[in-house]
C-alpha cells in the first residue's frame, strides 16, 4: 500500500464487452416501495455492468426471505438458485466445486445469515469459497411481518410488543474473527460506496462478505432503531471509500478522487483503491478493524467501507486440487475409468 | 461321535479396541482361503475402546450367510460379558476360554477348553498382550477344527499387508495357540472343517466399499459428506480410490470432495453440484437423511439430479447406531414435506452395491430427481463373498441436458419445465451456458420457471412430476423372481434379506411348504411386482423393521383387488436377521391366512 497524490484522469470506459446495461437488469420488484433492497439490486446491476462480466457467467444465489427474492429483479440473463432458508452457502459450495469459472453472487438477509444459516455462512467463510455474499441487513423478518432478527440491536422496538433485549450479532466482526478474506460494510443508500465495494468484491478471489444496512421501510423504520433509514443517514461514519479499477484499464484513465488513498492489489491482479477518510485504518489489520467496529457500535454508529482484506489465502477451489477446466466440462472418458482399470482393481482384490 | 463338518457357528466375545477385529478377520479369511462357505458378522458397540463386541463366524456348506440360531463354539475373552455369554449357551457347546480372566467356568454341561491366553501373550510381548491373546485363540481354534496352517499364514499376510513386524508377531502368537492346543487340550467336540472349492475367483468385500467403487465408475464429480456410522466407509472408500482411478495426468482430482459441516450442508452441496451440471452424491444414514429432508424436497420440486446413499442403521432417533435394520425405506420414498415421491435403488448383494453405485447417477440425471441408494449396516459393513464386478454395460446417461447452442436454437420453444416429449421429463440448460437462464426455486413455478401461485399451473406441475416418477418404474432394476410352479404363496422382500432368504426358504420347504420369492430392487414398484402378486394367492412381505414399510407402500399402490392378499412379516431386534425367526413367522401367517 502506498500514498500517492491525486492525478488528473480521463473518464473510464466501463463495460469493455459492449453489453448494454439492460442486459444486466431483471424483472420488476415485488418488495415494498422504498425498500433498501431494491437500491442494492440496482447497485448489483450497475457493478456487474461496470465490471464488464458477461451476464450469463454470473450465478445468482440466495436463500429465503425478502432479500433472497431479489435475484429475480436483477441479472435476468444469469442462471440463479433461490435455495432454502439459510442454506445458500452449501448449494454454492457444490456448484463452485464443479464449476469454478462463474462469478457466484449470493444475496441473503439477516435472518437467513445470522440465524438459521449462520453455520453455513461460517463454514463457507472457513473454506474461503470464492463468492460474493451480500447480507441485506435490516434487523427484522419482513415476510413473516416484523419479528426481530439476530442482528436487531438491544432496545430496538417493533411497532407492537416488547423491545428486543438480546445482544445483536455483528456479522462483520464474526467474519473478521473467522479470517474472512474480504469484509465490508455499507448502506443501501450509499450507492457510490456500495458500487465500488461490490465491484471489488466481485474481483476478489475468495469469500467477500458485504454487510449492507438496508432499512426495512415497513417493519423497522422507527427512528429509535439504529437501522432505520433516517437513523443511518445521520449516524453513518465512512471508513474507506473504495474505487475499483479493472485490470485491463490503465490506471491513468481513472478519475482519482481528491485526497489520500491506498491501493490494494487483488488476487486476480486488479486493484482496488480506497479513499481513506480515516487514514489510520489499515485493512490488513484485523484488530484495527474489530476496534473500529467496536468503537462504532459503542457510539451507535456504523463504520462503513472495506474493513478487512487478505488476498493471500487460497480459495476452496485451489485447496481441492481440481483441474483447470471446470469438472462439468469433463467428458465421460475422463470420469469413468476404463474396463481395464476395473479388471486390475478386481485382480488386486483376488490376489491381495 | 460323528463329526460335524463346515456347519456350525462360532461366537467370539471380546472387548472393543483390543485388536480382536484383526484376529477375527484372520479367522474368517483363513476359512475362506480353504474354499469354505463362511460369513462373518461384527456386532460392535458405539464406542472406540472398552465396550463389549462379538464376532459371529458361521460355516455353512449350504452357503447360508445369516448367523445361525445358536452358538456351537463360544470363545470367551471378555470378562465384562462372561456370565451372560456363558449363561446363554446350550448344553454341549464348546467353550474356548481365557483361564487368566479370573472368571469362573461354572458350567458342567459344556465342552471346556481352558487356555491361559494372557500369560501366553505376555510371554511374547507384555505391552501388546491384550492384542496377542486374540490371535492365540485363532491358533487354538485352528488346531481344534483342523484349519490349514497355510490358509492362516496367507490370511495373516493379507490382513497386515507388507507390515513385516505385525506379520511376524501375529504368526508367532498363532503358533503359540496352535501348539498349546496340540499339547494341552484333548479334543472332545465333533466340530471340524474340511477344504472345499467354493471360493475360486471370489474375494471378500464390504457393501460400502463396493458402492464406493461403483460410484467412482459412475463418474461421481462431487462428494459431499458428513461422518456417520455406518456410512463413513462408503465416503472414505471413494476418497481412497481417487488417487488411483480419478486423478488426471497433472495429478489433479476429477472428483471434488468436501467434508461438510453437517448433513444439511452435504445435501446442499450435492444439489449445487447437480444444478451446475455435475454428478454429485453424499453418503449418510437415517439421522442424516432426516436432516436432509428439506433439501430433498427442493431437489424434487426444482428437478435437480443428486444421489444419496443411506446405509440404514437402527432407529428411531440415534437408535442403535451400530446395529442393522431396514427402516428408512418409507422415509426415502416419501421424503420431505408436501406430496413427493422418490426413486430408491435397493441392492441386496455387494455386486449390486457396485452396479447401483454407477447406475444411480444415470437414473438421477435421466429423471432429473433425487435418487437414493438404500443399503444397511449388515450389507455395508460386513464382509461378503464377491464374484467380481461387471463393467457398466451402457454409456453414461446424462439425460436431457442441452450443452450445445445449435441444439438449443433448433428447439421450438424452450421452457425449463415444459413437457416436450410427453414423458414428464423436461429439458435443462446449465448455469454459465447463457441458454434460457432461469432462477431455480423451491416455490411454485410455471413451465418457464417463473414464480406462480395459479391453481392450474400448480396442478399441472404436480401432475407432471407424478407422471415423471411413475414413468421411471420400469426403467429401474426389475425384481429378481424365483418362482415355484403351482405355488400359492409368494414372499416379497428387499435388500440384505437376500442373504437370509435361501435359508428361510429351506426351513419352510423342510416343513412341506413351497413358496415363491420376489426381491424388490427399486421404488417406485416395478410392474412385475404387481404381476407377481397377481400370480400368488397369498403374498407375504418380509422386512427387517417393526411396521412393514414396504408392505405399507404395496398396500397403497397395488390395485384394490390385490391389496387383501398382501400380508406383513416384519421383525427387527437390531441383530442381523436369523432365518428361523422369519421362517416361523411366515409359517404362522400362512396358517392364519389359510384358516
Amino acid at each position: 500500500m502506498s500514498d500517492a497524490p491525486a492525478r488528473k484522469a480521463r473518464p473510464v470506459k466501463l463495460n469493455t464487452i459492449n453489453q448494454p446495461v439492460d442486459a444486466y437488469k431483471g424483472g420488476p420488484s415485488s418488495l415494498c416501495p422504498g425498500c433498501g433492497h431494491d437500491q442494492i439490486s440496482s447497485v448489483i446491476i450497475k457493478a456487474a455492468w461496470e465490471n464488464g462480466i458477461e451476464p450469463h457467467r454470473i450465478a445468482k444465489m440466495s436463500g429465503i426471505g425478502c432479500s433472497s427474492k431479489t435475484p429475480a429483479y436483477y441479472l435476468g440473463q444469469s442462471h440463479g438458485f433461490n435455495t432454502v432458508h439459510g442454506r445458500m452457502p452449501s448449494v454454492t459450495t457444490g456448484a463452485a466445486a464443479v464449476n469454478g469459472d462463474l462469478t457466484y453472487l449470493g444475496v441473503s438477509g439477516d435472518g437467513d445469515s445470522a440465524s438459521i444459516g449462520i453455520g453455513q455462512l461460517i463454514h463457507a467463510i472457513r473454506r474461503n469459497l470464492d463468492m460474493v455474499y451480500i447480507v441485506e441487513n435490516n434487523g427484522v423478518y419482513g415476510l413473516t411481518k416484523g419479528q426481530y432478527s439476530a442482528t436487531a440491536e438491544v432496545g430496538s422496538k417493533k411497532k407492537k410488543g416488547r423491545p428486543n433485549e438480546q445482544t445483536p450479532i455483528d456479522l462483520c466482526a464474526l467474519a473478521i474473527n473467522l479470517g474472512c478474506t474480504f469484509v465490508a460494510r455499507s448502506f443501501s443508500g450509499s450507492k457510490k460506496q456500495l458500487t465500488a465495494l461490490l465491484k471489488a468484491a466481485m474481483a476478489h478471489k475468495g469469500f467477500a462478505l458485504i454487510d449492507v444496512i438496508s432499512p426495512c421501510v415497513t417493519f423497522n423504520n422507527n427512528d429509535e432503531s439504529y437501522r432505520s433509514y433516517g437513523y443511518v443517514k445521520e449516524n453513518e461514519v465512512t471508513l474507506h471509500m473504495p474505487d475499483y479499477i479493472p485490470q485491463r484499464l490503465p490506471i491513468e484513465e481513472v478519475e482519482v478522487p481528491d485526497g489520500h488513498y491506498v491501493d490494494i492489489t487483488l488476487h486476480d491482479g486488479s486493484t482496488i483503491r480506497l479513499e481513506t477518510i480515516d487514514a489510520e485504518h489499515d485493512p490488513s489489520d484485523a484488530v484495527a478493524a474489530l476496534s473500529a467496529l467496536h468503537k462504532a457500535d459503542s457510539e451507535h454508529h456504523h463504520v462503513t467501507g472495506l474493513l478487512y482484506f487478505d488476498g493471500t489465502q487460497p480459495t476452496m477451489h485451489e485447496v481441492l486440487n481440481l483441474p483447470e477446466a471446470a469438472l462439468i466440462d469433463l467428458e465421460s472418458a475422463q470420469l469413468r475409468p476404463s474396463e481395464a482399470a476395473l479388471e486390475s482393481v478386481i485382480s488386486a482384490f483376488r490376489d491381495g | 461321535m460323528d463329526a460335524i463338518v463346515n456347519d456350525f457357528t462360532i461366537n467370539i466375545a471380546t472387548a472393543n479396541g483390543t485388536g480382536s477385529q484383526s484376529a477375527n478377520l484372520i479367522l474368517l479369511q483363513s476359512l475362506f482361503n480353504m474354499g469354505i462357505e463362511v460369513s462373518g458378522k461384527n456386532l460392535f458397540p458405539s464406542n472406540i475402546s472398552g465396550l463389549p463386541t462379538w464376532y459371529i463366524v458361521r460355516l455353512s456348506d449350504a452357503g447360508y450367510q445369516a448367523p445361525g440360531d445358536r452358538t456351537h463354539i463360544q470363545v470367551l475373552v471378555n470378562p465384562a460379558t462372561w456370565e451372560d455369554d456363558l449363561a446363554q449357551l446350550e448344553p454341549g457347546t464348546v467353550v474356548v476360554w481365557n483361564s487368566d480372566a479370573k472368571k469362573p467356568m461354572d458350567r458342567e454341561d459344556v465342552i471346556s477348553y481352558p487356555v491361559p491366553m494372557t500369560k501366553m501373550a505376555r510371554g511374547v510381548n507384555a505391552k501388546l498382550a491384550r492384542m496377542i491373546a486374540n490371535v492365540i485363540y485363532v491358533g487354538v481354534l485352528a488346531e481344534l477344527l483342523g484349519i490349514d496352517e497355510s490358509a492362516v499364514v496367507e490370511a495373516i499376510g493379507k490382513q497386515f499387508k507388507g507390515k513385516a513386524s505385525a506379520i511376524e508377531l501375529n504368526t508367532t502368537a498363532f503358533h503359540l495357540g496352535r501348539d498349546h492346543a496340540r499339547e494341552h487340550l484333548t479334543k472332545e467336540d465333533p466340530y471340524a472343517v474340511a477344504a472345499r472349492g467354493s471360493n475360486e475367483g471370489r474375494f471378500f468385500m464390504e457393501g460400502n466399499e463396493a458402492a464406493a467403487l461403483g460410484s467412482i465408475f459412475g463418474g461421481v464429480q462431487m462428494l459431499a459428506w458428513y461422518p456417520i456410522t455406518p456410512s463413513s466407509s462408503l465416503a472414505e472408500g471413494i476418497i481412497g480410490w481417487i488417487p488411483e482411478l480419478r486423478t488426471n495426468e497433472d495429478g489433479e482430482a476429477t472428483c471434488a470432495v468436501v467434508q461438510a459441516e453437517d448433513e444439511l450442508a452435504a445435501a446442499g452441496m450435492v444439489i449445487g453440484a447437480g444444478w451446475a451440471g455435475a454428478r454429485g452424491m453424499t453418503a449418510t444414514s437415517g439421522p442424516g437423511i432426516s436432516l436432509m429432508q428439506e433439501f430433498i424436497g427442493l431437489a424434487y420440486f426444482a428437478e435437480v439430479p443428486c444421489v444419496f446413499w443411506d446405509v440404514n442403521r437402527v432407529g428411531p432417533s440415534t437408535g442403535l447406531p451400530t446395529r442393522t435394520q431396514q427402516s428408512d425405506l418409507q422415509m426415502l420414498y416419501e421424503g420431505s414435506h408436501g406430496d413427493t415421491q422418490h426413486i430408491v435403488l435397493v441392492p441386496g448383494t455387494v455386486e449390486e452395491c457396485f452396479e447401483f453405485g454407477w447406475r444411480a447417477f444415470d437414473v438421477s440425471e435421466r429423471f432429473q430427481t433425487p435418487v437414493f441408494g438404500l443399503s444397511d449396516l449388515d450389507l455395508g459393513m460386513n464382509r461378503w463373498p464377491c464374484e467380481g464386478f461387471t463393467y457398466p454395460d451402457v454409456p453414461m446417461d446424462r439425460g436431457k441436458v442441452i450443452r450445445e447452442r445449435d441444439i438449443f436454437e433448433a428447439m421450438e420453444e424452450f421452457g425449463r419445465y415444459r413437457d416436450v416429449d410427453g414423458d414428464g421429463i423436461p429439458y435443462r440448460t446449465l448455469p454459465g451456458s447463457g441458454m434460457a437462464p432461469i432462477l431455480y426455486r423451491g416455490t411454485g413455478h410455471d413451465e418457464y420457471g417463473v414464480y406462480s401461485e395459479k391453481a392450474h399451473i400448480y396442478l399441472d406441475l404436480m401432475d407432471r412430476l407424478r407422471r415423471k416418477i411413475d414413468g421411471a418404474r420400469d426403467h429401474l432394476p426389475a425384481p429378481i423372481l424365483r418362482e415355484e410352479e403351482e405355488c400359492d404363496v409368494g414372499i416379497v422382500y428387499f435388500g440384505s434379506m437376500e442373504n437370509t432368504i435361501q435359508e428361510i426358504d429351506d426351513i419352510i420347504e423342510a416343513q412341506g411348504r413351497k413358496v415363491s420369492q420376489c426381491r424388490v430392487r427399486s421404488l417406485p414398484l416395478h410392474s412385475e411386482i404387481e404381476a407377481f402378486c397377481a400370480r400368488h394367492k397369498t403374498v407375504i412381505v418380509l422386512e427387517i423393521n417393526r411396521d412393514g414399510q414396504l408392505w405399507g407402500i404395496m398396500r397403497r399402490e397395488l390395485p384394490n383387488h390385490l391389496v387383501d392378499r398382501v400380508h406383513s412379516v416384519a421383525y427387527s431386534d437390531g441383530m442381523p436377521p436369523r432365518a428361523s425367526i422369519y421362517a416361523e413367522r411366515i409359517m404362522a401367517t400362512i396358517e392364519e391366512v389359510e384358516a
